[in-house]
């Protein structure tokens, strides 16, 4: 009699169990070389990230995104969380991401974000090597390597087209600067190693600015020493108003020693990919070729 | 340092005397700040030495001005730890760039600075004043509560703002001399209103005396002591206003010059405000040519702001001022 | 100087006949408060000692911040020497009259001769530039006041009688005709006491300076003063010589407590004693 209830309880134990593990959710694909056939939930939270996402065609896997994030156009229906200075925790947490991509200096947002068993990837692209690097990363976090070598591949053969296209043509210096919005004590420029002093290697120019820096400011005094032969100043958005733009070339009017100024070689450019360091950058290098190369223009149809 | 009668001839050589400081010192500034051994070309020589007399012009307007709204702050409120912003009026001039920055360019901006100021005037006023009189007391009051609100005002925008923005106004809030559209127009302004102040205030000084001895007994000799209030906060509060709209907020000058002073000359407004209006300049010019020469001593950093090279300085200074006596007697009138 | 007056009679010439110091029917109250002065009247002449006598809060030092310009009566009049003191000219009532506060202080370091130079601010142009005129004034002041030797040193370094002579100084520096002093002796010993009276009376006697001066001490005002005005409630209680006024009978009146009335056989002139054993 006591044998039988032990056995029975022992059945019914072992049935319990049996039932449990049979309803438990299958673990969630191991995030490092998974084979990709669970749909992630991505969180975007710097725009170039969300470009090179969609390039690689993980669109449709990512489900949210930060402010700023407002290329592709389809990536403007995602929902916002906010970006890496103040980011809407409640949301992050409702869209139950799994995986993360930000870029931010700040460690405390990528922490905050792996406590709450979200998977942060924090990448760099401050130069176009890391900028390629970024995207291997992305394609092994994702399980897309091949979308990831693709994205590569067309980008590189993007980059070799302008440069066949200034081949044997005059280098200039150029300066490429960022106006200030307050006041303009001093301006940011692009140095050299950064992914914009590559792009202007490719577009067949010579940085103006001589020194190893990511994007050091600049007295007016320093720029009369670099005496560039271009200046390119990148106003995007509100700062491409016309007031505004005429409040650039006024400012830069005054200085003319600068070969730029003197020869009318300031050009304003709005266009917000020249910055991005993400699959437009063939067409930045190329719009920044035109630009300093204006003969190009008369070339092509 | 035996007393001497201040005769008008004296008076004259004495403004004198710190006039010609202020144009050696200039002057050095301006060969040192273009750095005019360096350059090959006369055209780049002419642009450096433009961009050197900016910046000391700026410099001398901008420090004469908050270092004479600082005396006569320190003179109307009978408080040495006042200076040009005590009542608010940098609050409402930043607030005004600040802001517009959102809307219009570079080159407008500071007008809209001058106009917070202005409004900034008006508030300060309108809280402030009790049956038409204006006591230390309620101003200094008015100006904390203003002070706090232009700080919150400034710090939600910039918590609305890109970050990019957020960079530039954080940087502006610290004090710049140089500047790439170079607004001689707005220096001009500065420089009229600086001067003016001048001798306002050097029509002022004998009532400053006599106010610092006591409002009753400045009344009994003489002074209208409620016009020279009003009027001194109206003329110090503009030229503070003009200044930090063309430059942005610089710290501790307007502290630190009537203070360096009255260690020198001592405590007669008589002699302070000229000396005031000259070292000021100077001591600005001195600040702006060292970061200047700072240019490249720590790469790749750029060089500090003006401000932060003030405030750096002032810092220990007022500790200093707080360790010294400050000198009150006992009874009060 | 003043805030508009709001005197009913409006005439701005000044008034050839009356005293040099002449008030009628002076009415004042601090704000809302309740009325301090009420309905004084007071004259005085020229080169007279006057000691302005009263109970604490019986209104002298409002009437002298009203005969200074520094308040406006509510109703009445002051004229001095036929002028209401609105009617003086910026500075020019400086130049008339001069003020010794009971104490001073400073938030700056002046030094005495900085200080009692302050008192020819009225006589100094719109700079404030100072002639050899107004140095001699200043030298004269302290010779006058025995302060010449502290004529570099800090005024806050001063004991406070020394300070005193100094305020007097700057007082005098302004060459007035007419000085008032509020309690100038309060803090000072008798010696300092005794000097400065008689120093009051020399003014008087070698300037003809008019002196008004509010005091507490009835026989420092009894030896010295020629007349003593006795003001209880705003009102003018008894006035003339001391003899007239120190009475015991006005004395228990107006300060509401018991005192022996004396008289000096020497000066001739009454003296007050307290009367501890009631």
């Amino acid at each position: 009699m006591k044998a039988d209830r032990h056995i029975g309880m022992l059945a019914a134990g072992l049935a319990l169990l049996g039932l449990a593990l049979g309803c438990s959710e299958p673990e969630p694909a191991s995030p490092a070389g998974g084979g990709g056939e669970r749909p992630l939930r991505i969180l975007s939270l710097t725009p170039n990230v969300t470009e090179i996402l969609f390039a690689m065609g993980l669109g449709d896997q990512v489900v949210g995104r930060s402010t700023w994030c407002n290329e592709p156009s389809e990536a403007r229906a995602l929902p916002v969380v906010g970006d890496t200075l103040h980011m809407n925790l409640n949301q992050v947490i409702a869209l139950k991401p799994t995986l993360a991509f930000l870029i931010t200096g700040r460690e405390e947002v990528a922490r905050g974000l792996e406590a709450r068993g979200v998977r942060t990837v924090t990448l760099r692209s401050d130069t176009l090597p890391q900028m390629f690097d970024s995207i291997r990363v992305i394609g092994r976090e994702t399980g897309r390597e091949d979308a990831a070598r693709a994205l590569v591949a067309r980008i590189e053969s993007d980059l070799a087209a302008v440069r066949r296209r200034v081949a044997g043509l005059a280098r200039p210096r150029v300066l490429f600067a960022f106006p200030m919005t307050v006041g303009s004590a001093r301006i940011m420029v692009a140095g050299r190693g950064t992914f914009v002093d590559a792009l202007l290697e490719v577009a067949g120019a010579e940085n103006a600015y001589p020194d190893r820096a990511n994007w050091p400011t600049v007295s007016p005094q320093k720029v009369i020493a670099a005496a560039p032969d271009v200046i390119l100043v990148h106003a995007v958005g509100d700062e491409g108003a016309p007031d505004r733009v005429e409040a650039i070339r006024r400012a830069w009017a005054e200085w003319t020693s600068i070969p730029a100024v003197a020869g009318g070689r300031v050009h304003i450019l709005t266009e917000p990919y020249l910055t991005i360091p993400g699959p437009r950058v063939g067409l930045a290098a190329e719009r920044l070729a035109e630009t300093i190369h204006p003969e190009l223009q008369e070339r092509s149809p | 340092m035996t007393l001497q009668p201040l005769s008008a001839r004296r008076y004259a050589v004495t403004v004198l005397a710190w006039l010609a400081l202020w144009l050696v010192v200039a002057a050095a500034a301006l060969v040192l700040g273009a750095r005019v051994w360096v350059w090959e070309s006369g055209p780049q020589l002419n642009d450096a030495l433009r961009d050197a007399l900016y910046g000391v012009a700026t410099a001398s307007v901008v420090g004469g001005a908050l270092a004479l709204a600082g005396l006569a702050f320190q003179a109307l409120l009978r408080n040495p730890l006042a200076s040009p912003y005590i009542l608010g009026v940098s609050g409402g001039a930043s607030l005004g760039v600040i802001l517009s920055s959102l809307f219009v360019s570079v080159l407008v901006q500071p007008i809209f600075g001058f106009l917070g100021a202005l409004v900034t005037v008006g508030t300060v006023y309108a809280i402030a004043q009790r049956r038409g009189r204006l006591e230390p007391y309620t101003l200094l009051l008015s100006g904390v509560i203003l002070n706090a609100f232009y700080a919150a005002v400034i710090m939600l925008t910039m918590g609305l703002v890109r970050p990019e923005t957020r960079g530039d106004i954080a940087y502006w809030m610290m004090g710049n001399i140089g500047r790439f559209d170079l607004q001689w127009g707005l220096v001009g302004v500065v420089a009229v209103l600086a001067v003016g102040a001048a001798v306002v205030f050097a029509f002022l000084a004998k009532g400053f005396n006599l106010i610092a001895v006591g409002e009753e007994t400045a009344g009994t000799l003489g002074v209208r002591v409620e016009r020279v209030r009003h009027v001194t906060f109206v003329v110090a509060s503009l030229v503070t206003g003009a200044a930090v709209a063309l430059t942005g907020p610089i710290g501790f000058v307007g502290l630190i010059v009537p203070h360096l002073l009255r260690m020198v000359v001592g405590p007669d407004h008589r002699r302070l405000v000229p000396a005031s209006f000259f070292f000021g300049a100077t001591f600005l010019v001195l600040a702006n040519l060292a970061t200047g020469l700072l240019e490249g001593a720590v790469a790749p950093f750029p060089p500090p702001p003006v401000g932060v090279l003030t405030a750096m300085c002032g810092g220990p200074f007022f500790v200093y001022l707080l360790r010294t006596r400050w000198r009150r007697t006992a009874e009060v009138q | 100087m003043a805030q508009n007056s709001r005197s009913p009679i409006t005439e701005t010439v000044p008034r050839a006949d009356g005293p040099y110091l002449d008030v009628r029917d002076l009415a004042f109250a601090y704000g809302a408060g309740p009325p301090v002065l009420r309905g004084l009247s007071l004259g005085v002449e020229r080169g007279r000692f006057v000691a302005l006598l009263g109970p604490n809060g019986s209104g002298k030092t409002t009437l002298l911040r009203i005969l200074l310009g520094l308040l406006a009566p509510a109703s009445g009049e002051v004229r001095i020497a036929g002028l209401r003191p609105a009617d003086y000219p910026a500075g020019a009532l400086a130049r008339r009259v001069a003020y010794v506060p009971q104490g001073t202080s400073s938030v700056l370091a002046f030094t005495v001769l900085e200080t009692v130079l302050m008192g020819r601010s009225p006589h100094t142009g719109a700079l404030g530039f100072e002639g050899a005129g107004d140095w001699h004034a200043a030298r004269e002041a302290l010779r006058l006041t025995d302060t010449e030797r502290f004529a570099e040193r800090n005024l806050e370094d001063l004991s406070g009688g020394e300070r005193q002579r100094v305020v007097i100084a700057r007082a005098l520096a302004q060459e007035p005709d007419l000085i008032l002093l509020d309690e100038p002796t309060a803090f000072l010993d008798i010696k300092h006491q005794q000097a400065i009276h008689r120093l009051l009376v020399r003014l008087r006697d070698e300037q003809g300076m008019t002196v008004l001066c509010v005091s507490h001490d009835l026989n420092l005002a009894s030896a010295y003063a020629d007349d003593v005005v006795l003001i209880s409630n705003g009102r003018v209680a008894a006035a003339g010589t001391p003899a007239e006024v120190l009475r015991t009978d006005v004395l228990e009146t107006v300060y509401e407590t018991r005192v022996r009335v004396e008289c000096d056989e020497v000066t001739g002139r009454p003296y007050v004693l307290p009367r501890p054993e009631d």
